[in-house]
């Protein structure tokens, strides 16, 4: 009897009833958020210690790269940037800044758009796609991320996508941090120290 | 007519330190119950409980609970003990068909001395002083498995004269855990050394709690490292006996 | 092979272990508690995790082969485990297959629990350990000593000494923010170049076949995305019906482990690369690893099942917060550990474990899935009574007071007459010594008992 046989032989059982595991979910207990008031829930959340992410605001997409390169500047660093082969991104004007289609080892700051914004905790959400790889977005030293106000949800059941899943989904709720060491918070262990949020209303 | 209620003095009281079966009873009756002490009464049976010997741990049950089911209530100055009748016997007989229904009769009209007084005497100790500060430790089984808390802190506050400081840790475990104490007697003793060091901090007068077992253990560690802090049952302080000798004091 | 009590012994000897485990413990605490009093309904939602999980097991057979579907067709390949033996050889298999030299590894206990370290060093693979802790240890030669904080016995000056001995370019300041960047310096070109990536999973979501995992470092993604495989070894009770499910349970792991609302990075799995995807990995294997776990379900421990692995129950022990986690012995340590060591490596090597708890109750307070751990922590005492495992002693002095007990006539003249010889030992109210107590008076002293019992005095007085 193969492995699979011999756990599933010992695990059989009546069939879930999804019902019943619907009725687990009703009423979901979370932490309340004003749905009125999202982005400034959506701000605040961010800005906290846990997550410590900065934002900035832009009206029109086409004032994406100058909010960009404002961030850059202000951090004392290169226009260097690791932006996906998103077809919103590449309609900017990126003259001024040196681009790069994947990361390199230490790479200085990576663009990528966010599919939505989770109020409840700050979370950004993306998936991966041909035009939304991953691993940029972990190697960076400085994570900028690009939301639309409008895709601001108010809780994580919000970020869940329905149907077959994109080959990764992925929640991003601060920068990267550890406490290994004496349970002492430190940022940017294996991954970005920054993350930027530039809204776009 | 008054109204009855068995004690159970529990086996540690009974022959360690009777004189908190003495208070529970002046305690009781101040709240206009009669007190009766059922003659069959030893041990609960919770050692053999929590060492794993069940056989054992049925049979106390079994005489304990035929003891006191007679009884309208039945009130014990044990926070560990009560639990022991309420929460675990119970589950000890979940599979018995003739012991259960019993053990649950009895489980539902058994409380823990100062929970009855509070929650359903509703009395108050209020012609009872004592000039002093204590400070309070929650033994875990009565905070966990029975939810006493506020009960004794509520009697305690009507003392004339006494001043509650609240004790860092409260509801961390002092390290007692019944046999545990003897069969790891070391890493007792490192928790136990962090209770006492916590009492002695708050500089309060007396130790309080609701459980012998764990008031010996820390009292113990107390005198040991030349503590002045004198342990009392809280139920002494509430029976107005707080001016008699403390644990380890002799009479 | 040491047992509990020395191991129990040297760590409460060791002032640095006492002193580095209160500072991740101590904080951890703070911060859950403060976690769980922003939250609206705690109980409520420890009642809901409690009943997902259980939902989970009683139909545990039907929701892996649902899982197993979805996932082969995101395109992963399903492998099934008995026994730790078997998953190592079938992970060590497809490292061979795919000419793995080297691995990177994201924390997993369940690779800890089935030994893969070790499997993967017999089998001439080298690994990189990612997690920041996991990292230490590796660099230490030990084991983990928390399933959270594995490196939590370890102060920053051991941490210090050790990267300066180990990295090739180490700090030069002397502080913790030093120290993780010369990790980070160390790990990352290695991550990158690994052949094979390998998590554990914390859910492994019925409905879509993703496998999730949640770091703080977000070492999990950058071990696991460029590698050509990715291998997750997953315990089959990380099962979850539906995303939704996986959302309730996220709420509950990251505030009872570390007080966060959420951990920084969660990320779910599904497959590996698909066309015209720029990065991930080219095969993704899930194992799902049985190792006792069917067993547990059938022998009372369901409910242990339930456990997610946050580390609450070790954080709040008060025994835990004085040995450090490496005296348990096993792959998991505390309180949750001591139910699942005797399951996994037998009762009769580890049956100081359930024992050695003072069943005050709190680990059952803190635990976000209400798993009953003091009355499972029971059961392997009754278990270990029964079967003849506990000391002489303990079942002869036991065994004698509890026979004395059911019989009251006898007990107190019994209990007298010992009284009477006790207070012969005592002097000015306390005894200092006591014959057959020493563990209790080698430490503290004992009150002197009452010249007559309370029933003895009761009944004169009501006579009287």
């Amino acid at each position: 009897m193969s492995a699979r046989e011999a756990m599933l032989a010992r695990l059989r059982g009546a069939h879930p009833d999804k019902a019943e595991a619907d009725a687990l979910l009703v009423a979901p207990d979370r932490r309340a958020v004003d749905e009125g008031a999202l982005e400034t829930e959506f701000l605040a959340r961010i800005a906290l210690p846990s997550v410590s992410a900065t934002h900035d605001i832009i009206e029109r997409l086409d004032e994406l790269p100058v909010a960009v390169g404002r961030y850059l500047e202000q951090q004392g660093e290169p226009l260097t940037l690791c932006l996906p082969p998103d077809p919103r991104l590449s309609a900017c004007d990126w003259s001024g800044f040196t681009l790069r289609e994947s990361a390199a080892p230490e790479e200085t700051a990576a663009l990528a758009i966010a599919r939505k914004g989770i109020a409840e905790t700050g979370s950004l959400i993306f998936e991966t796609s041909p035009h939304a790889p991953m691993l940029p977005n972990f190697l960076a030293l400085h994570h900028i991320v690009l939301l639309a106000a409008g895709d601001i949800a108010p809780w994580l059941e919000d970020a869940l996508l329905p149907g077959p899943q994109p080959r990764a989904h992925y929640w991003v709720t601060g920068v990267s941090g550890t406490t290994d060491i004496e349970g002492t918070y430190v940022r940017g262990a294996h991954g970005p120290r920054f993350l930027h949020v530039i809204l776009l209303r | 007519m008054k109204q009855r209620v068995a004690l159970f003095v529990t086996c540690l009281v009974d022959l360690m330190r009777p004189r908190i079966g003495f208070a529970a009873i002046q305690a009781l009756e101040a709240a206009g119950r009669e007190v009766v002490v059922p003659e069959g009464q030893t041990c609960c049976g919770q050692p053999a409980l929590n060492t794993g010997d069940r056989g054992h741990a049925e049979a106390l049950a079994k005489q304990t609970i035929a003891a006191l089911e007679p009884y309208e209530a039945v009130v014990l100055p044990s926070g560990s003990c009560a639990g022991t009748i309420c929460c675990h016997y119970p589950e000890l007989f979940e599979h018995d068909p003739e012991w259960l229904p019993r053990a649950q009769a009895v489980a539902g009209r058994t409380f823990e001395i100062m929970a009855y007084l509070d929650e359903v005497c509703g009395w108050r100790p209020d012609s009872v002083s004592l000039s002093a500060s204590a400070t309070y430790h929650d033994n875990c089984s009565g905070l966990r498995e029975l939810g006493i808390k506020a009960q004794p802190r509520r009697l305690l506050k009507a003392i004339d004269g006494l001043s509650l400081t609240q004790l860092p840790g409260e509801e961390t475990c002092c390290g007692f855990g019944g046999t545990f104490c003897v069969k790891y007697p070391a890493i007792s003793n490192a928790i136990v050394g962090e209770k006492a060091e916590a009492i002695e901090a708050t500089g309060a007068d007396l130790l309080l709690a609701g459980d012998l077992g764990c008031l010996m253990n820390m009292a113990g560690k107390l005198h040991r490292a030349g503590s002045k802090v004198r342990a009392y049952h809280a139920i002494e302080l509430i029976a107005g006996m707080g001016d008699g000798p403390a644990i380890g004091e002799e009479a | 092979m040491s047992t509990f009590t020395d191991r129990a012994d040297a760590a409460l000897a060791d002032p640095l272990l006492k002193i580095a485990v209160e500072r991740t413990a101590g904080t951890a605490e703070a911060k859950r508690a403060a976690a769980i009093a922003a939250f609206p309904d705690f109980e409520a939602a420890r009642a809901r995790a409690a009943a997902i999980k259980d939902h989970v097991i009683a139909h545990l057979g039907a929701y892996l082969e649902e899982f197993e579907a979805n996932a082969v067709a995101a395109g992963a390949c399903v492998h099934w485990a008995s026994t730790a033996d078997e998953a190592c050889r079938i992970v060590v298999e497809i490292c061979k297959t795919a000419g793995a030299r080297t691995v990177a590894r994201s924390k997993s206990m369940l690779g800890e629990e089935i030994g893969l370290p070790h499997a993967l060093a017999e089998a001439g693979i080298r690994r990189i350990e990612t997690d920041l802790a996991e990292h230490i240890i590796q660099l230490a030669d030990e084991r983990p000593s928390h399933i959270i904080w594995p490196a939590m016995h370890k102060t920053r000056e051991e941490v210090s000494a050790l990267f300066k001995a180990r990295h090739r370019s180490p700090h030069e300041e002397e502080t913790i923010a030093a120290m993780a960047e010369s990790a980070r310096r160390e790990l990352r070109m290695q991550m990158l170049g690994a052949d094979v990536g390998i998590s554990g999973a914390n859910f492994l979501v019925a409905d879509t076949g993703a496998v999730c995992t949640v770091t703080n470092e977000g070492n999990a993604e950058l071990s696991l995305v460029p590698p050509r495989v990715h291998i997750v070894t997953a315990g089959i009770e990380k099962i979850v019906p539906s995303m939704e499910h996986a959302v309730h349970m996220l709420r509950m792991l990251a505030r009872s482990a570390t007080g966060a609302a959420l951990t920084q990075y969660t990320t779910f799995y599904a497959g590996p690369k698909r066309p015209g995807d720029r990065d991930g990995p080219e095969e993704m294997h899930i194992v799902l690893v049985d190792n006792g776990r069917t067993k547990m379900r059938e022998e009372g421990l369901a409910d242990m099942l339930r456990c997610i692995r946050c580390g609450a129950c070790m954080n709040h022990c008060v025994v835990f917060r004085q040995i450090g986690g490496h005296a348990y012995g096993g792959t998991y340590p505390g309180p949750m550990g001591s139910v699942l060591t005797p399951a996994l490596d037998g009762l009769k090597q580890s049956r100081d474990l359930p024992n050695a708890c003072t069943l005050n109750g709190k680990c059952q307070e803190v635990c976000p899935v209400r798993i009953p751990l003091p009355t499972l922590l029971r059961g392997w005492r009754e278990r270990s009574w029964r079967e003849g495992l506990e000391p002489a002693s303990t079942r002869a002095g036991l065994g004698l007071w509890a026979w004395v007990a059911c019989r009251p006539a006898l007990y107190r003249v019994a209990t007298g007459v010992a009284m009477r010889a006790m207070r012969l030992l005592s002097r000015g109210g306390w005894i200092a010594r006591l014959p057959l107590a020493g563990g209790w008076t080698r430490y503290r002293d004992m009150p002197k008992p009452a010249p007559r019992s309370f029933m003895a005095q009761y009944r004169k007085e009501r006579r009287g």
